[in-house]
């Protein structure tokens, strides 16, 4: 996936003039009250009232028959609005209404409710693709963005993602992560890791240890995954490029070299280590020599989170006799119990603007998928079909990749930070999803 | 009980009448042994020759959910495992613990390092040397039995020791 090989037009310079407008399109919204603070999509998570914008997408036209189909390409984008939660699709007339000039007639599609429209054109010249993909606000009758990109013809759907993370962008002022990558554990015999699209496409083996292999997380700069495997026979810390290419042993202490997440920066790895027999949290180097001890007691402590200034760690501690999430300061200070409700809570993962954990709860016998504030309010169950765990934030804080056996086998599915859409995405069985950061 | 001693001591014959049939003849060897982790799921697992008998002969210690003390049941097994384990002093073993497939990957992987740890520990205060002891947790990851109901858990809520030469 060569980003390079994907340029803008140069008549996106132009286009942008025009969207300079688009501050007044969000205010517009507002002041009409329709569908409130829309513009103010970076606390989404703040507003429980906010509604799903209605937006259209026409098929995609090209002047000659290939081997790509217009509708499939929109309906890549229609399911990345869809899956972020804040849009609701509304059917568009095929092929979109015209005008004099060749443009959108977006005001007979004012009718339809749909506040935005999106529409385009592609051209395939042999192994290349040219995409036209433009965004009008129907109710002010304008463009508000332009994009043109030609990539290779195989990296079809990651250019209509390049697409939808510029559209989030311009809608939200929070751009979107479409473009990202999850990595998680097969569930057959032997768990090797893999890595596919957000949405479940271009899925790609990582690991070929053929043993256990359990917990992959990315390293900050997307290039690699550090996880727990068996290749020793002991379940040590391991690094892996994500070609698969280089595999190197991180942490291989006596016990368990588990549950390893990279600090924010990158310069540090939090995992559970029993070298003193009892599971702590410990700081190492990412060449793997110990910096601290960041836990003690007599409890089991696992599964460690950055929050993502790198100032806090959350993790599961059994101290209390129940798994339960605590939290405490990197640089020393007293560790927190943050749930309280119910008797066991693990898995956190903590969301990337740091107001938020998400975790998995007991609840009822079975397990589901939780928000909670780090302060220990605010707790949300946001699952309820199934058993459901291992949640993991997109980059955007928008999504939450997560486990779900509610269609019978263990599968990755993939929902939006309130759980009003859950789709599933892998087309493979598997566990322990971990959402990279955004790719560049 | 009287059967199990029956089965010790038929195993126990085994390894004599192996050690004296000659030491050039070595039915096991160690890297031959089931990857631990790979494959082969505990007590169904058993190794060649003269092991065997000794491995097979060697009770599991189960516990309860989310629990690694050690109930009277477990305490039991535990010492009959240390009578088995002293009669062969120079094998080693590797108590791997595992756990029912409830909760998460992680927290299993720690819950099933302290129900090793605590079979050790157990086994080191019955007189068995801790250098001959130790533990690898297998986390919820190798169930015995793959079914999703008590009884399979019951199971699967394990130490088991494997022994090596």
């Amino acid at each position: 996936m060569k980003i390079s090989r994907l340029t803008p037009h140069p008549g996106t310079t132009e286009l942008t003039n025009r969207l300079r407008f688009l501050l007044l399109w969000l205010t517009l919204i507002i002041s009409v009250g329709c569908q409130p603070a829309f513009g103010k999509l970076l606390l989404d998570l703040d507003n429980p009232n906010l509604g799903k914008m209605p937006i259209m997408v026409a098929d995609f036209s090209s002047n000659q028959p290939g081997p790509l189909n217009g509708a499939e390409l929109a309906s890549i984008i229609k399911n990345d609005l869809v899956m972020c939660g804040l849009f609701e699709i509304v059917p568009a007339p095929q092929p979109a209404p015209l005008n004099q000039n060749g443009e959108p007639d977006l005001n007979s599609l004012a009718r339809t409710g749909a506040q935005a429209l999106v529409m385009g054109s592609f051209n395939v010249n042999g192994n290349l693709l040219t995409v036209d993909c433009k965004l009008y606000d129907i109710g002010l009758q304008r463009l508000d963005l332009g994009k043109r990109y030609t990539g290779a013809l195989s990296d079809y759907r990651y250019i209509f993602h390049m697409f939808d993370d510029r559209l989030l962008e311009k809608i939200t002022n929070l751009q979107g992560c479409f473009t990202s990558k999850i990595a998680f554990m097969d569930d057959t015999k032997t768990r090797e890791i893999f890595v596919m699209d957000y949405d479940g496409y271009n899925l790609r083996q990582v690991s070929n240890t053929k043993t256990l292999n359990l917990s992959p997380k990315w390293a900050p700069d997307g290039k690699g995954l550090i996880f727990t495997s068996y290749i020793n026979r002991n379940p040590d810390l391991w690094y892996v490029s994500v070609d698969g290419q280089r595999v190197i042993p991180v942490s291989h202490r006596k016990g368990l070299n588990a549950s390893g997440r990279f600090s924010p920066d990158g310069n540090m790895i939090a995992l559970s280590l029993s070298v003193k027999a009892i599971p702590k949290i410990f700081i190492i180097s990412t060449e793997g020599n110990i910096i601290k001890q960041l836990t003690n007691g007599l409890g089991n402590d696992i599964s460690p989170s950055w929050s993502p200034d790198g100032a806090y760690m959350a993790y599961v501690s059994d101290q209390a006799g129940s798994p339960q999430i605590y939290v405490v300061p990197v640089n020393g200070g007293e560790s927190k119990r943050i749930t309280l409700t119910t008797s066991y809570n693990t898995d956190p993962d903590w969301s990337p603007r740091g107001d938020m954990l998400v975790f998995t709860a007991k609840i009822d016998g079975r397990f589901q998928v939780c928000v909670i504030r780090p302060d220990g309010s605010d707790f949300k169950v946001l699952t309820n079909k199934g058993t459901n765990q291992d949640p993991s934030w997109s980059p955007d804080g928008r999504m939450i990749t997560f486990t779900s056996n509610r269609d019978g086998s263990k599968r990755i599915f993939v929902m939006d930070a309130k759980g009003t859409v859950q789709t599933p995405v892998s087309h493979v069985s598997g566990r322990n999803p971990a959402w990279s950061p955004r790719l560049k | 009980m009287d059967t199990r001693h029956l089965k010790i001591y038929a195993a126990a014959l085994l390894v004599i009448v192996t050690l004296a049939g000659g030491c050039a003849k070595k039915i096991v060897k160690p890297n031959e042994a089931p990857v631990p982790g790979f494959g082969m799921a505990g007590p169904g697992a058993v190794l060649e020759g003269e092991l065997q008998g000794v491995q097979t002969s060697l009770k599991t210690v189960y516990f309860d959910f989310d629990n690694y003390t050690l109930s009277p049941e477990a305490q039991a097994a535990i010492a009959y495992d240390v009578e088995v384990l002293k009669r062969y002093p120079n094998l080693m073993v590797v108590a791997e613990g595992h756990c029912d497939e409830r909760g998460t990957a992680e927290y299993n992987l720690a819950l099933g390092e302290r129900r090793a740890g605590a079979v050790v520990e157990r086994l080191t205060a019955l007189g068995i040397p801790s250098n001959r002891l130790s533990t690898v947790s297998f986390g919820s990851e190798l169930p015995v039995d793959p079914n999703h109901n008590e009884q399979a858990w019951a199971k699967n809520r394990r130490v088991y020791l494997r022994v090596s030469k």
